[in-house]
């Protein structure tokens, strides 16, 4: 799986952080970013990874390759 | 032209007794409509319809204002009155505030003062736990955050009482409390400004530069006016409808002291089912069609929340409670550009409030059936006590 944070949907609002705090990190204004520059999710982490994607309120967490 | 739906739709005061039923009606048969409460508007139930327009701050603007009817000022409260591209720089200013970081930060405040609080109201056989936990704990917390003296949270309740839950019949008095607290606002900002510097709400409003420039009085007392409101009864709210529930279910009171894992999960389907804020306003900038109906320029638009969070068409079985459903997004916390700014911290302390009442207080259940599952009232429950 390999996902991206939409900068222009992201509203900072971090449920993606609730649900995968290694996978994504925040800024100081509370920003999601993918940790991984590539946006490579590994494959234990793919579970929680669709629940953030779920949970995101903007849709702003795209799954570029499932 | 085909004939415009129209509903007496209301989404404030008693209305809200029977409002799942509405909503379902209007989904069911009315999903875009117009009523003609608080000067006319369109409704949108829809959860689809209301994330569009929650994205398209362009076509659905926030001007003159979010809150229909206004909260007793036709000054326009920063930023939830305010388009972009202003807007941005404003929530900027507070934003590192409100990060997960910064909430973890306050979290053994809101542990603490919780605890405090849940040991008094359980001293009693019955109590109100409305007046006596739900209320307090968020007036308390939000004193350190903006910088006000802590025992100032006891004159809030009545204020925020008068601005908001009287503008739909007591305008006047709404009028008059919005000026008490501008006064009162004031008088912090004047002080502080002769203080060293602090870093919390109002050390970075009175300190904060807009578009350059250095951020106005007016500025100032629009913002704090609006934290005001923003942050204190919704954050209640979402507290004292959780502990009605759980008053009423005690099979999930029990899951959740037996698995406080389930918490957080559990919080979110209360905000979701039960959510504080009920519908915002917007006004269109250009004629727009909705679902078939013909939106003006000029006309108000309601979006309404609650009805969203419970669509069949989001949501499987959307009007049951099920504290641990895992796919929840919702708009307990709006969307869009102006999704709540206080969404980690306000989602903490329900959190919070939860988990150091059922660990402190023993199985409770509601005295009074009477009692609404909205608002910010009365919440009376009695403590089961083994024999
Ligand atoms: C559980 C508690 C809370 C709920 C349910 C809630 C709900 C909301 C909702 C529905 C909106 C409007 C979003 C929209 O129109 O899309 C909003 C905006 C806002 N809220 Fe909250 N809120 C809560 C707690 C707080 C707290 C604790 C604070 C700050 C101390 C806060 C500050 C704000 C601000 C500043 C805005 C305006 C954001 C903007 O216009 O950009 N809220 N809130
Ligand atoms: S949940 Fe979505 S909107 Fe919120 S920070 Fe994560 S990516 Fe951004």
């Amino acid at each position: 799986m390999r996902i991206a944070v939409d900068p222009s949907k992201c509203q900072g609002h971090n449920r993606c952080m609730i649900f995968a705090p290694d996978v994504f990190e925040v800024d100081d204004y509370g920003f999601a970013t993918v940790q991984n520059p590539a946006g490579t999710v590994p494959e234990e982490r793919v579970e929680a990874v669709r629940t953030a994607v779920a949970n995101c309120p903007e849709l702003a967490i795209l799954v570029l390759e499932d | 032209m085909t004939e415009i739906p129209v509903r007496d739709f209301d989404f404030h005061g008693p209305a809200l007794d029977t409002i799942f039923d509405t909503y379902k009606e209007l989904r069911d048969h009315c999903p875009v409509g117009w009523s003609d409460r608080y000067g006319g508007f369109w409704f949108l139930a829809k959860n689809e319809d209301i994330f569009n327009a929650e994205q398209d701050w362009a076509t659905f603007s926030v001007a003159p204002s979010m809150l229909l009817p206004a909260f007793g000022t036709d000054e326009p409260m920063i930023p939830i009155d305010i388009d972009p591209p202003l807007h941005s720089a404003y929530r900027k200013l507070l934003l590192p505030l409100f990060t997960p970081r910064a909430v973890d930060a306050l979290t053994p405040l809101v542990e603490e003062t919780a605890r405090t609080l849940a040991d008094e109201v359980v001293k009693g056989e019955v109590a109100d736990i409305g007046l006596g936990y739900a209320r307090p704990l968020p007036s308390i917390i939000f004193c350190t955050l903006v910088g006000y003296p802590p025992e100032d949270w006891h004159m809030f309740d009545g204020w925020v009482d008068r601005i908001i839950y009287d503008r739909d019949v007591n305008p006047d008095e709404s009028a008059t409390a919005a000026n008490e607290v501008r006064d009162y606002l004031w008088s912090l900002v004047e002080r502080r400004r002769q203080e060293p510097p602090k870093d919390d709400i109002t050390g970075r409003l009175i300190t904060a530069q807009i578009d350059g420039r250095p951020i106005t009085d007016e500025e100032i007392l629009n913002y704090g006016y609006l934290l005001f409101l923003a942050g204190l009864d919704t954050t209640a709210w979402a507290i004292r409808s959780s502990l009605w529930y759980l008053a009423r279910n005690p099979q999930d009171q029990e899951r959740l002291r037996r698995d406080p894992g389930l918490i957080s999960s559990a919080a979110e389907e209360f905000l979701r089912t039960m959510s504080p804020v009920q519908a915002m306003a917007r006004t269109a900038t250009k004629d727009v069609e909705v679902g078939g109906c013909p939106i003006k320029k000029g006309d108000r638009v309601v979006l309404a929340f609650g009805s969203g969070n419970r669509d069949e068409d989001a949501y499987p079985d959307p009007d049951e409670i099920i504290i641990d459903r895992e796919e929840n997004r919702h708009f307990a916390f709006g969307a869009g550009i102006h999704r709540c700014l206080g969404s980690n911290l306000g989602r903490r302390e329900v959190i919070v409030a939860l988990r150091e009442f059922l660990d402190r207080v023993p199985p409770f259940e509601a005295v009074n059936l009477d009692e609404p599952w909205h608002g910010v009232g009365p919440l009376t429950v009695r403590f089961i006590r083994e024999a």
